[in-house]
């Protein structure tokens, strides 16, 4: 297993009355992206917030390679970068200052940093705004300026809070082209995120979390199995099927439950894609011609229902 | 550990903005001329010249004062307008101490204070006298300590107050304060006379009236009635920028990081 990058302890975060994290406990491993996935208010922005440093623990702690982030925080801000939801700018700026500034505080000398800065400006678009204030850029491009920074800066963890909100489709799959790059360049990552596409595409690990707390933890796939009967096989075949054999295809590809009329099959299991090949097998042997065959598998929002009990959009209203 | 090339960084960048504004500065720098010039020359001939022998001369190291006051306060203006857009969550996530953090903002409010008041400086220099080099290192370490301290508590009051409105009118209200209750306008003979001594001792001992006190030996020495001890102005202005400059650093560290 790798190293453990960022171990986030009973980590609880208390704004009066208000619980935003209550008792969090997490292994962020090194190398991999990892998504936050959870509705607006859930507590993922005032975790990454706490493990950069910005907000104050109530009580837990969170290491960044062992060390802890109120103890050392000197240190854990050297090791961490973060792109916010909202483009940290005042109106006075204009990207190219902006940018330029921020490369100098990590550490490029002048023209170390104006070289950095082209480059990755004219990557994603931002060259011909550069000389503007930021009060004039569309939304979409203040975001881009804002995930520049950690293009620029590629700390050992890197944090996206919501990298691709307000992004057009084409420049969304060039920025998470862009955070797969800076990860096979070192960095781990963190995605925050309530949009299940990007979560799915990017993620190694997710972590579900709802009203503060952790309500489900794994890779994309190990979550939606362990929705009882996530998958759906659907086979369409063309004669009748005895109840005998029904009862064997139950058993045998472990269904929570089927369906069967009208010449299709519904049958809903788990890892349906090892499961298809069994129903197959057992159709054709008993002379069952099956015309076609489909699976349909649960989406990262079916997980977070089960999890929850919650739409992730129910999530954000509330 | 503090790293001076960090401390240059931050404050290069308040540089910046703080440049954006110099037309908005230069309408400042020939207000304050302006207030120097006609204001100063009018009151010069109706001040009686026993108390005050002569009000542009008297006034004019004043302007100095309170221009290097004026710059360096405004880096509350900055640190508000940064606590309301949430922009310090991103000063706070950037690899450098808090401590960094503070010193920068500190060395932006001095070295704001000092462009501003530099033409009020060549100004005396040219009207009065031209400082010798030992003179020229108090006037440096005076506006040094002037600035630091006044941009501190400007910082310290910016973060100590939640609310916007209130605090916009708090930093009016402490600005107006230290402008008008010190030695600037008046001597301070003058409002010992007038005034409750309570009055008197926040006048002489506010940080301004030190420091003009200090540009009128170096400058205009012959506008002074009151007798003073220049070792004793420096000492109590190095009181005065440690408390500022320690409060409002505590202030802004602990009030930033919720």
């Amino acid at each position: 297993m790798s190293n453990v990058a960022v171990k986030i302890i009973n980590l609880v975060k208390k704004f009066g009355n208000v619980t935003a994290v209550n008792n969090l406990n997490l292994d962020i491993y090194e190398g991999e992206i990892f998504g936050l996935l959870g509705p607006n208010g859930s507590g993922k922005t005032t975790t990454l917030l706490i493990i950069t440093t910005v907000y104050k623990p109530t009580s837990g702690d969170v290491e960044i390679y062992g060390y802890s982030v109120t103890r050392h925080g000197d240190i854990v801000r050297r090791l961490v970068g973060i792109a916010f939801q909202e483009p940290k700018a005042l109106w006075v700026d204009n990207p190219y200052e902006l940018l330029l500034w921020h490369a100098m505080v990590v550490g490029y000398s002048v023209i170390g940093a104006r070289r950095v800065i082209r480059d990755i400006m004219e990557e994603l678009d931002l060259w011909e705004h550069r000389g503007k204030f930021i009060s004039e850029l569309s939304g979409g491009t203040r975001k881009k300026v804002e995930i520049a920074k950690l293009f620029i800066q590629k700390p050992k963890i890197a944090i996206f809070d919501e990298p691709t909100a307000q992004l057009d489709v084409t420049t969304k799959h060039r920025v998470w082209d862009k955070i797969k790059a800076l990860r096979d360049e070192g960095s781990t990552i963190i995605v925050a995120t309530n949009d299940m596409l990007e979560a799915e595409r990017l993620a190694d690990r997710i972590a579900i979390i709802h009203k503060g707390t952790l309500k489900a933890l794994g890779t994309p796939s190990e979550l939606k199995d362990r929705i009882p009967g996530g998958d759906i096989i659907e086979l369409r075949v063309d004669n009748r099927i005895p109840d005998g054999i029904v009862k064997s295809l139950i058993e045998a590809i472990e269904a929570r439950k089927l369906d069967y009329s009208d010449g299709v099959i519904r049958a809903y299991v788990n890892r349906g894609e090892e499961k298809i090949a069994i129903a197959i097998d057992i159709l054709s042997r008993n002379n069952i011609k099956v015309r076609s065959v489909s699976l349909k598998e649960p989406t990262l929002d079916d997980v977070f229902f089960y999890f929850t009990g919650a739409r992730l959009e129910e999530g954000r209203i509330q | 550990m503090i790293y001076p090339r960090i401390i240059t960084i931050i404050a290069y960048r308040d540089l910046q903005r703080f440049w954006k504004y110099k037309w908005w500065l230069a309408g400042l720098v020939a207000m304050n001329l302006a207030d120097l010039f006609i204001f100063a020359l009018i009151f010069r001939g109706i001040v009686r010249r026993d108390i005050v022998p002569d009000y542009f001369y008297f006034l004019a190291p004043g302007i100095a004062s309170i221009s290097a006051f004026a710059a360096a306060f405004t880096i509350g203006r900055e640190v508000m307008m940064e606590l309301r857009r949430a922009f310090h969550h991103y000063l706070l996530s950037l690899p450098f101490s808090r401590l960094e953090l503070v010193a920068g903002r500190v060395v932006s409010g001095i070295v704001r204070g000092f462009i501003y008041q530099i033409p009020f400086i060549i100004l005396l220099i040219v009207i009065a006298k031209t400082p010798s080099f030992l003179d020229l290192l108090i006037v440096v370490s005076t506006t040094i300590m002037v600035t630091a301290s006044m941009s501190s508590l400007s910082i310290a009051i910016s973060t100590l107050v939640k609310s916007l409105e209130f605090q916009a009118t708090i930093r009016s209200l402490v600005y107006f304060i230290i402008f008008f209750m010190s030695n600037v306008f008046y001597p301070e003979s003058i409002v010992r006379l007038r005034f409750p001594e309570i009055i008197y001792i926040m006048v002489v001992n506010n940080p301004i009236s030190i420091a003009t006190t200090i540009y009128r030996d170096i400058f205009t020495p012959h506008v002074i009635h009151e007798t003073y001890s220049i070792e004793v102005l420096i000492a109590k202005l190095a009181i005065w920028t440690a408390i500022l400059v320690a409060t409002g650093s505590i202030l802004y560290m602990r009030n930033l990081q919720r």
